[in-house]
């Protein structure tokens, strides 16, 4: 067979498959890993058993929605027992175990992560379609300013660049400024970080060497860790600052790395179908969708993850289906990457709200710093949003002259009143990885 | 735009060979661990190539 473009694409074959064979191998793959999960997992075999779920009930495509999906709480429940840690979610002998990674503990008990020296080699796979569609080739210089640990975060993007060919430079326990200094010495063409670091490291550029990042000689930017990089204006923020192409992706520690932005930049990001089922479903029914546009919840499966499988997972992640992309790829585009989380995306004065949404508005008026933060309260019972944003010095203009403008996008971009706080320029908490920006107060009384 | 002919049938079959021969080193090693380690992580590649060329075979027949 004749493959076009042949050197746009990790796999071309896969990656342009037509959606017809794509699915038939999906399906294939799914069941095998339904299969396995069953026989090899105490806690599948319990969680499908309780719901009188058999793996053979899979005998066609809408079979795949009546096979039980997994939560957080399952793996953490089926933890903390032998063999230790990983209790009933392990699939494989103890000592097939090579890697050891876990999840940050942020909605409670953290969820340890068991790979096989096979499962890493997957991980650092997915990772392999990310960077090559992004442009990262052999003769890119990688630096990773990012502090190593047991964390899986740019562990498989540290491999991946070497499985691509790129050269990697650890930037681990080094602090900003060493990291500009280093990337400056060793001319490094491409960097990873989260987008609150990515911002954070273009203003110590500015701030302490006195120059422009942009006139280090980065090139191209990899994000993860927060939806940054899908939000366009936080994008180009990025993008001017280092004079750089900004891409996205993202992954999660029981996941992998299951969606990516390609180099055409089509505002959004390619779930990964080779190697992952991603679906996309109603938030309150579960059922699947379809159509484009339509937000929904994103529950994946691993295909080829063996020692702690990943079936059916509810990522509470939401994002919605896109046009396709003129990249070439079957896979499928999620418009605007990931929104939000399920439990981040909330109701305030009725009206369905998501902070990114106020991110894009912020970033996207040049009199606006970086950082903002965002409070929801109460008031009796009405809910009161307080924005808290900072503007440049360097801006030359007065709160009174751009809160207006400010309001007026605000209400346009999500349909709700704000109460605005202008605060001293670096006076709001500077975040050196991932940001917490957001505060719900209502929930706590 | 480069493009390219490419075989896929013969590609899975150069990996079966290329996997049948590691798992036969497997077998001769004896237990040397030299040999039996290097070939776990030969293998873990291997299943890479399967999971990119041969795990396509039953759907593009």
């Amino acid at each position: 067979m004749e493959i076009k473009n042949i050197d746009r694409y990790w796999n071309p074959v896969l990656e342009t498959l037509p959606r017809e064979q794509l699915r038939a191998m999906q399906f294939n793959k799914f069941k095998r890993i339904v299969e396995w999960g069953y026989n090899n997992s105490k806690m599948y075999r319990r969680i499908y058993d309780a719901a009188g779920f058999q793996p053979g009930d899979v005998k066609n495509w809408d079979d795949i929605y009546t096979v039980p999906t997994l939560q957080k709480e399952d793996y953490r429940s089926a933890q903390a027992k032998d063999p230790w840690p990983y209790g009933d979610s392990l699939c494989v002998p103890l000592e097939k175990v090579t890697e050891y990674h876990q999840t940050s503990g942020t909605t409670g008990q953290p969820v340890y992560q068991p790979d096989t020296w096979q499962d890493w080699e997957w991980w650092n796979e997915s990772w392999a379609y990310i960077l090559w569609s992004q442009g990262f080739r052999n003769t890119d210089r990688v630096f990773i300013p990012f502090g190593y640990n047991i964390f899986v975060a740019y562990w498989a993007g540290h491999y991946a660049c070497e499985k691509v060919g790129c050269e990697v430079v650890p930037g681990g326990i080094l602090n900003t400024e060493e990291r500009l200094l280093k990337i400056q010495e060793l001319k490094a063409t491409a960097l990873m970080a989260t987008p609150t670091y990515v911002l954070s490291m273009a203003d110590t550029c500015r701030r302490v060497l006195g120059k422009e990042a942009s006139e280090l000689t980065v090139r191209r930017i990899l994000c993860a860790g927060e939806p940054g990089a899908s939000i366009p204006t936080t994008k180009k923020r990025m993008e001017e600052a280092w004079g750089a192409k900004v891409f996205d992706h993202v992954g999660a520690t029981e996941i992998g790395a299951w969606a990516y932005e390609c180099s055409f930049q089509p505002g959004g990001m390619h779930a990964n179908e080779a190697l992952f089922l991603v679906e996309l479903v109603d938030i309150d029914t579960g059922k699947p969708i379809e159509e484009l546009n339509r937000p929904g919840k994103i529950v994946i499966t691993a295909f080829d993850r063996f020692a702690q499988p990943c079936i059916r997972f509810d990522s509470k992640d939401v994002s919605m289906w896109g046009e396709p992309c003129a990249c070439g790829r079957s896979f499928r585009l999620l418009k605007g990457g990931v929104h939000g989380r399920v439990d981040h995306i909330t109701k305030v004065k009725g009206v369905l709200f998501s902070p990114i949404s106020v991110e894009e508005v912020v970033r996207g008026m040049p009199q606006f710093g970086d950082e903002y933060e965002l409070v929801v309260s109460k008031k009796g019972d009405v809910d009161v949003i307080t924005l808290k944003v900072e503007l440049l010095p360097q801006a030359g203009v007065t709160p009174e002259e751009v809160q207006p403008e400010l309001e007026r996008q605000l209400r346009l971009k999500t349909n709700l009143a704000y109460k605005i706080e202008f605060h001293p320029f670096g006076s709001l908490p500077r975040y050196e990885i991932k940001a917490k920006r957001f505060k719900d107060l209502r929930q706590h009384g | 735009m480069l493009s390219a002919q490419i075989d896929l049938r013969e590609m899975d079959a150069i990996i079966k060979e290329v996997k049948a021969g590691i798992l036969k080193l497997m077998e001769l090693s004896g237990g040397m661990q030299c040999v039996d380690r290097n070939c776990e992580r030969i293998l873990a590649g291997i299943k890479m190539l399967e999971i990119n060329v041969s795990d396509l075979q039953d759907v593009m027949e």
